[in-house]
């Protein structure tokens, strides 16, 4: 438990409603509510901005279009045709990933997306997706993905360990990306706001400037790491189709 | 640091594969299609909205092209016409011209006819005048009698070196 002023108690987990199934702790939280708020905002923007399904967009539909061009661009660079497949899946992480970023932006509000647990259990569904995919295109072939072609042949023992640690460590790479930024970012700016009110007189107006300014790059960072998660998404399917 | 407190680890992952899988349910069967859909109809108008712009502008093209063809046709059309026009006006008035000068022609010789004709009385009434006033004259002067066929001919006699 961090103490009453630290700039990591708003990362604590308060439960709104104690439920046990099977044993288990499963209580309905802050943080499964700032979730829910999540898919509330995105599922009610997407469908009611295209319910008019107007040829000629209203403002709100050219968002939705241009999120969905956006994805399906993404895909279709760095995946090609058969990326179109996994659109709905990617697009949901992205979304899920910036509004939930965004959600945490909103002040009083808790950040998901800043819980490794939430983050790893995120990357480990596509690392296992992928990774299942990987040995339904290739079987057993999907293992040369670990050996570089037109390298010394004395280089493989110490380049297809690396390589084998490398894949194993994206998961690792691709959570921990996600939460330290959204960690730090919170940080910052909880301790700077901690230095509004301790700073003597009008000093605190400094301080305050900061965090106006920290909390643009939070935003442009909350979306950053939307794009990163679902781009590198992308490029692991990718790696699942396309070996060395 | 509470992220490490494995306390609501479960319900973390539990709440999460609940939001996310309904997430990701809700999006791939209502809303994607929906916005997918959209933008096809949108292709679809785009591309029909093209297409159709293309049949027109082949059909203004024929058009033209009918346009100047006709065109062309009506120029040499009156070209003709004039042309027919103007070889018809030339022969009629050369018909007329000829058919005139004929007519003139006529009327010259019948006039040199005329002429002659009265120049030859105007000649015989001469002699008679001339038979008459020697008649009268030699009779006046010296009581012969002279019989007109004696004076014919000594007046055709003369006439010679008059003339």
């Amino acid at each position: 438990m961090a103490a009453k002023d630290s700039p990591l108690k708003q990362f604590e987990i308060d439960p709104i409603s104690n439920i046990e199934l099977g044993g288990y702790n499963i209580s309905f939280t802050n943080s499964s509510f700032a979730m829910l708020i999540t898919v509330l905002v995105i599922t009610l923007f997407l469908t009611l901005t295209v319910n008019t399904r107007t040829i000629i967009p209203s403002r709100m539909q050219l968002i939705s279009e241009l999120m969905y061009n956006f994805i399906a661009q993404l895909l279709s660079d760095t995946v090609g045709d058969n990326g179109k497949r996994y659109f709905p899946f990617v697009f949901s992480l992205f979304m899920f990933v910036l509004i939930g970023n965004m959600v945490g932006m909103v002040p009083y509000q808790f950040t998901f997306t800043s819980h490794i647990i939430v983050t790893f259990a995120l990357a480990a569904v596509v690392f296992i997706g992928v990774t299942i995919l990987g040995f339904v295109n290739h079987g057993i072939k999907f293992f040369t993905f670990f050996y570089i072609p037109g390298v010394p042949f004395y280089m493989h023992p110490l380049l297809i360990p690396i390589e084998v640690i490398s894949y194993l460590s994206r998961p690792i790479s691709l959570s921990v990306r996600l939460f330290a930024n959204m960690l730090a970012g919170h940080t910052l700016l909880k301790v700077f706001a901690g230095f509004v009110v301790s700073m003597p007189f009008f000093t605190g107006v400094f301080p305050l400037a900061f965090i106006v300014a920290l909390t643009g790059l939070e935003i442009l960072i909350a979306f950053l790491q939307a794009y990163v998660f679902a781009i590198l998404t992308c490029l692991y399917i990718n790696d699942a189709y396309h070996l060395h | 640091m509470p992220q490490l407190n494995p306390e609501f680890f479960v319900s973390q992952l539990f709440w999460l594969a609940v939001f996310f899988t309904f997430l990701f349910v809700f999006l791939w069967r209502v809303s994607l299609p929906r916005i997918a859909t959209v933008l096809e109809k949108r292709q679809n108008k785009i591309d029909e909205n093209l297409s159709s712009a293309k049949e027109l502008q082949e059909q203004a093209m024929e058009i033209e092209k009918k346009i100047n063809d006709q065109i062309n046709k009506a120029k040499l059309e009156t070209d003709e016409k004039i042309k027919e026009t103007i070889n018809a006006l030339q022969e009629d008035v050369s018909s007329q011209i000829s058919s005139l000068d004929k007519d003139l022609e006529k009327k010259v010789s019948d006039a040199e006819k005329e002429i002659l004709k009265s120049k030859d009385d105007q000649m015989k009434n001469i002699n008679n005048e001339i038979v008459n006033i020697t008649k009268l004259t030699v009779g006046k002067i010296t009581d012969i009698e002279l019989s007109d066929n004696e004076l014919n001919k000594v007046i055709e006699t003369q006439k010679g070196s008059f003339n």
